[in-house]
């Protein structure tokens, strides 16, 4: 219970720590925020001026634009620990490698949460979409997803940190894995905004949640093994 | 009369305290290049030692290895007893670590900086600890600013005051003196002079010979990833087999 204990604390420090470095460099987070709004307002001009077109697109075009969005994301938090030798340090405390995972997977699950919750809303004036009624399914939905995209993240961009060509590689590793999230997210927006008409939005939380912990467990457990040299 | 047996006791060898850091064999390959190639030494528990050698002679990386930031590719390395590579979680705890990279991040304060690193070493009041090793490195002017702003010395010595954090058993250091002022350095030579007083053994790799040996107990050099003398006290060559790398792994 102890370890346990120890674990957060260390998880919660580490997450805390990334926080204050991201809110401090507002013009990263802030060209982020910026990058996935023009990926949206992009997607809607290419899409053209018809309304039904856009509402149906939607869920899509959101979800790309989180992942796009948290691709810059994660590299950057992972970018903080490189920049200065701060990574190997990180590895040398006395303290265990998966606690070391959970805390850089806690600030990137923050900072796609926030990316996400900005979105949501000009998604809905971009593309005339109604979130009220579908808000609590909507915010499920973005925390299952944004949980799934930390913990992918968090893993290759360990993978990658010491890459020469890590802009490219952490796409070309990440988006392949988290296709069946991108999936199950999409289905799960489009439920939430028809009403679940076939009532299958559950189905799709459940697996954005096996997706989760499965990929949780996995960086937990290999983690580790990317900070040795 | 009772006859009285004495029963002398068995003779022993003159106990030896057991070694701060002991290595055997001990080689590193970076590709099939070797940085160490069978360094086989002794450091006592509480002595000041020098690691002398040009650049590229393996000081870095054996003292990377102690720190467990590296994995030995051959032989084995023992920091109190405990081997570096299957039980570098026992070992991480003793250790503190000056490398040559300052590890800061510079949108956190030196403050935070300290406080960060005194709560991944388990301290209790993190930012109690972080301020008075802030005082011992002079910069408790500067502890609310952030530490992207500070000059290369100011930044040395911010990352010589997280050494300060904890009570660890051996401290490594790295070109101590490097990127420092003349004030600097004069606090490098205190701290050293300090855990001397206090029984810390001390690791230092330099290039400012002279300087550092005035405060060693004695020397190893290094050239070429072997260790190709020794001398002073606290350090010794172990004789436990020839040195060198099995030569097909090392580029020719």
């Amino acid at each position: 219970m102890n370890a346990l204990r120890a674990d957060v604390a260390v998880a919660w420090q580490i997450a805390r720590k990334d926080a204050l470095a991201e809110l401090r460099g507002r013009q990263a987070a802030g060209s982020t925020i910026f990058f996935a709004g023009l990926v949206l307002l992009l997607f809607g001009f290419a899409l053209g001026p018809d309304s039904r077109r856009l509402t149906e697109a939607a869920p899509g075009l959101l979800w790309l634009a989180i992942v796009f969005g948290s691709l810059l994301t994660v590299a950057r938090l992972h970018q903080l620990e490189a920049d200065d030798g701060a990574l190997e340090e990180l590895a040398r405390y006395p303290i265990e490698r998966h606690a070391i995972f959970l805390g850089k997977a806690l600030s990137g699950f923050a900072a796609v949460l926030v990316l996400g919750g900005l979105l949501l809303p000009l998604v809905a004036i971009l593309y005339g979409i109604d979130l009220a009624a579908a808000w609590p399914a909507l915010l499920a939905t973005l925390v299952l997803g944004a949980i799934g995209i930390s913990a992918v993240g968090t893993f290759y961009a360990g993978v990658t940190v010491r890459m020469r060509a890590r802009e490219v590689m952490l796409p070309l590793l990440m988006l392949p894995i988290i296709a069946p999230l991108l999936l199950a997210a999409v289905k799960a927006t489009s439920a939430a905004l028809l009403g679940d008409p076939l009532g299958d939005l559950g189905a799709w939380l459940q697996l954005l949640t096996a997706f989760d912990i499965v990929m949780l467990a996995a960086g937990a457990v290999t983690y580790g093994y990317l900070l040795e040299e | 009369m009772p006859q009285t047996t004495i029963y002398a006791a068995p003779r022993t060898r003159e106990q030896t305290p057991p070694p701060a850091v002991a290595t055997h064999q001990l080689a590193r390959l970076f590709g099939r290049s070797a940085a160490l190639a069978g360094v086989s030494m002794r450091v006592e528990t509480g002595s000041t030692v020098a690691l002398l050698g040009p650049n590229g002679a393996g000081k870095t990386t054996l003292l990377r290895i102690l720190a467990t930031s590296l994995r030995p590719t051959f032989g084995s390395a023992e920091v109190g007893q405990v081997d570096v590579a299957s039980h570098p979680e026992l070992v991480r705890p003793r250790v503190a670590y000056l490398s040559h990279a300052t590890a800061l991040y510079d949108d956190l304060t030196a403050a935070e900086n300290l406080a960060f690193a005194a709560a991944m070493r388990g301290l209790g009041s993190p930012s109690v600890g972080a301020r008075a090793a802030l005082d011992e490195v002079g910069l408790t002017l500067d502890a609310d600013r952030r530490a992207g702003a500070f000059s290369a010395g100011m930044r040395r010595r911010l990352a010589l005051g997280r050494l300060l954090l904890g009570t660890p058993s051996l401290v490594l250091l790295d070109e101590p003196h490097a990127a420092l002022d003349a004030d600097g350095m004069l606090l490098v030579d205190r701290l050293m002079e300090r855990w001397r007083a206090e029984r810390v053994t001390v690791v230092v790799a330099s290039h400012q010979a002279e300087r550092v040996l005035q405060l060693a107990d004695g020397w190893a050099s290094l050239e070429s990833g072997l260790l190709v003398s020794a001398g002073g006290t606290g350090v010794s060559v172990l004789d436990d087999a020839p040195a060198g790398v099995p030569a097909a792994a090392v580029r020719a």
